[in-house]
């Protein structure tokens, strides 16, 4: 296989990269250079930076239609990863927002320049095309938000956290490494597109094709959160500090799914028969647990870890589908996904700072102490649930028809009596919300600007991919149909 | 196979390798435990280049015997931990590494021996392979995005590693025995 040379035209395709790492040099400096008092803005130039990406990424770099391989074949320029790279850096840029006025990450331009370091990763996470570009991108995402993640050292559980989400993404990263060397040994190639040339016609053994299958799997799932490379999730989402498991819970785990989808319908089209109803089955353990058990907590934090848990099951029945549909249905799942979870980690970003405590009974009176995040979080939760006319609606409406259309009925079954339960758990968290009364009713829950905006944007989002679904799920197919 | 010079000096280093290793395992010291690995990535980098590899035998030099092991005597001379002692726990992990080792070299042996891969179905390599030159040409145009994609991992690291560790030097250095 033969990749186009080297043109200065194929920096634009890396551009908003490039701006990235500019802001991450300029958060860094003007850290040192700042005093103490002005370091706010550390925050609002950090999401000036996404801000900034964005609009150069919509620009400059635009898909071509031939979806060249670039950099000696090193990233597929194509609708899949420009879709992802987007809304890697819209998450950016939320949690940026999300993060200026929060207790001890607020004012550290390492925290900015880090999450920076992140959401490039991700970037070439969701256009890597081959392996070592692949491992390198999946490292520098994941060591960007093991630090992130334990980065309040004085918290022992954010320590805590840090450290587990180290060992168990270092292990599982580990083991997904090995698969990848036995893919290289297999055919002699690290391109996934040459290795998708070499694997087709069953050169290799059936057996051992799934043996290296099985190992990349371990540390994509452990990204996506799938059971069962779950574990991690609850610890580490209550211990991080709020922004950064918003982050994990949305750009992260849409990182793993970018190149989950990638490799699996990349490499392996030719043994899908034996992976595809391997992730069904993935899929229902990991509906069914999440739900299940985020029916009991009490920890609005963990809540939200299994319930994102839950929602990582939906978003794999769109692969086990198996279609263009499939593939844009998961896509599209993704993004409703990700600004209705960013909603609902602002309010609790926001009132935690107040009410001073995750509890989910702490929450009594919300609806009269701020009208205004009680609604926020009806929209985000009621979203979560799947309720129209919000985004979550038609997420997963998308991808029950997807399962349907490939005759897996049976799975869009238990996904629908999935999706009951989960309504179930959010509604009990409105109903402390908005019924519950507590003694400081009176007291009001002040919103800072930076986080009216960036609630106000996802909240906006949501009602629009709910209403006007349309033109994004034509995005999404047409992004899906670069896999095809 | 044929007997010539290099398959002599060829099993002369390999005893010098494992002795080293060896050595490595038993020593109660860890400095000295620390030392015979230097040895043993030396023997090492003198396969390589039996290999024909002389840029990666360098390598090999440079960054394994020199920087790493360096920062490796650097932080066990730091922490004071020369001297090893058998944990309640170490009798059982010995014998488990042990049977490991052993189904490992089994493995490996059976695949050498048995498996009949042979090592003339090795393709030769091209003059030049594993030079710098080549090494140079690949990094930086092939891998140029992953190589620049490695500076910011190793980045983030960095900024990492200081943000884990600042906190706890002030605040010692501010501790009871900085005040008057």
């Amino acid at each position: 296989m033969t990749f186009n040379p080297f043109n200065p035209q194929t920096l634009l395709a890396i551009l908003p990269e490039i701006a990235l790492v500019v802001v991450a040099a300029l958060v860094m400096g003007l850290d040192v250079v700042w005093p103490e008092s002005r370091r706010r803005s550390l925050g609002l130039l950090t999401a000036g930076g996404f801000g900034l990406a964005a609009g150069l990424a919509l620009i400059f770099a635009q898909p071509p239609a031939d979806h060249p391989l670039i950099f000696g074949g090193m990233m597929r320029h194509d609708g899949l990863a420009f879709f992802f790279r987007l809304m890697f850096i819209f998450s950016g840029m939320i949690v940026a927002l999300l993060s200026v006025d929060s207790a001890g990450v607020a004012r550290k331009g390492e925290y900015y320049a880090v999450m920076i370091g992140a959401v490039i990763g991700m970037n070439f996470m969701a256009a890597a095309a081959d392996l070592i570009m692949l491992y390198l991108a999946l490292e520098t995402t994941s060591i960007a938000l093991y630090l992130l993640a334990g980065f309040l050292r004085e918290d022992d559980k954010s320590a805590e956290a840090g450290l587990k989400y180290f060992l168990f993404g270092a292990f599982t990263s580990a083991i997904t490494l090995y698969g990848f060397s036995l893919l290289y040994g297999f055919t002699g190639q690290t391109n996934l597109y040459s290795l998708s040339a070499a694997l087709l016609g069953g050169s290799v053994p059936i057996g051992s094709l799934l043996v290296a299958l099985l190992l990349v799997l371990v540390g994509f799932g452990f990204k996506v959160s799938a059971v069962p490379f779950h574990f991690w999730s609850p610890d580490v989402y209550e211990g991080a500090p709020t922004p950064i498991t918003a982050f994990i819970s949305v750009a992260s785990k849409a990182a793993g799914f970018a190149v989950l989808l990638r490799v699996m319908l990349v490499v392996f089209p030719d043994i899908e028969r034996y992976w595809g109803p391997l992730i069904a089955v993935i899929s229902i353990f990991t509906m069914t647990l999440g739900n299940t058990l985020a029916l009991a907590q009490r920890n609005i934090k963990r809540l939200l870890a299994y319930s994102s848990i839950a929602q990582a099951g939906y978003a794999l029945i769109g692969l086990a589908a198996l279609s263009q549909t499939g593939v844009a249905a998961a896509i599209f799942y993704l993004l409703t996904y990700t600004v209705t979870n960013l909603v609902t980690f602002g309010v609790v970003i926001l009132a935690s700072r107040v009410i001073g405590s995750d509890e989910i009974a702490d929450y009594a009176g919300l609806s009269r102490r701020s009208p205004g995040l009680a609604l926020a979080f009806l929209v985000g939760l009621l979203s979560l649930g799947g309720m129209p006319p919000l985004a979550g609606f038609f997420g997963k409406f998308f991808i029950f028809m997807a399962a349907i259309e490939a005759g897996l009925v049976w799975l869009a079954v238990i996904g629908v009596l999935n999706a009951i339960i989960g309504l179930y758990y959010y509604l009990t968290v409105l109903k402390v919300v908005y019924l519950y009364r507590s003694e400081r009713d009176h007291e009001t829950i002040p919103v800072p600007r930076a986080y009216a905006l960036a609630l106000g944007l996802c909240a906006a989002a949501v009602i629009v991919l709910g209403t006007a679904a349309a033109p994004w799920f034509g995005w999404a197919t047409n992004a899906a149909s670069s896999l095809f | 196979m044929p007997v010539n010079v290099e398959t002599v000096i060829f099993f002369l280093l390999a005893a010098m390798a494992i002795g080293a290793a060896v050595g490595l395992l038993l020593s109660r010291n860890a400095v000295h435990s620390a030392l015979f690995l230097v040895l043993n990535f030396a023997v090492v980098s003198v396969f390589f280049l039996f290999l024909a590899a002389p840029f990666i035998a360098m390598v090999q030099v440079t960054v394994y015997a020199g920087a790493i092991m360096v920062l490796f005597l650097f932080v066990i001379m730091l922490l004071g931990a020369e001297l090893l002692r058998g944990g309640a726990s170490g009798r059982w992990h010995s014998a488990l590494a042990v049977v490991l080792a052993a189904g490992f070299v089994g493995v490996l042996g059976y695949v050498a021996f048995f498996s009949g891969i042979a090592p003339e179905a090795l393709p030769n390599v091209d003059a030049g392979f594993g030079g710098p030159q080549l090494l140079g040409m690949d990094l930086f145009q092939t891998y140029l995005l992953p190589f620049e994609l490695t500076s910011l991992l190793l980045l983030v690291a960095m900024i990492g590693a200081v943000v884990l560790t600042r906190d706890a030097r002030t605040r010692s250095a501010a501790g009871p025995g900085a005040r008057p």
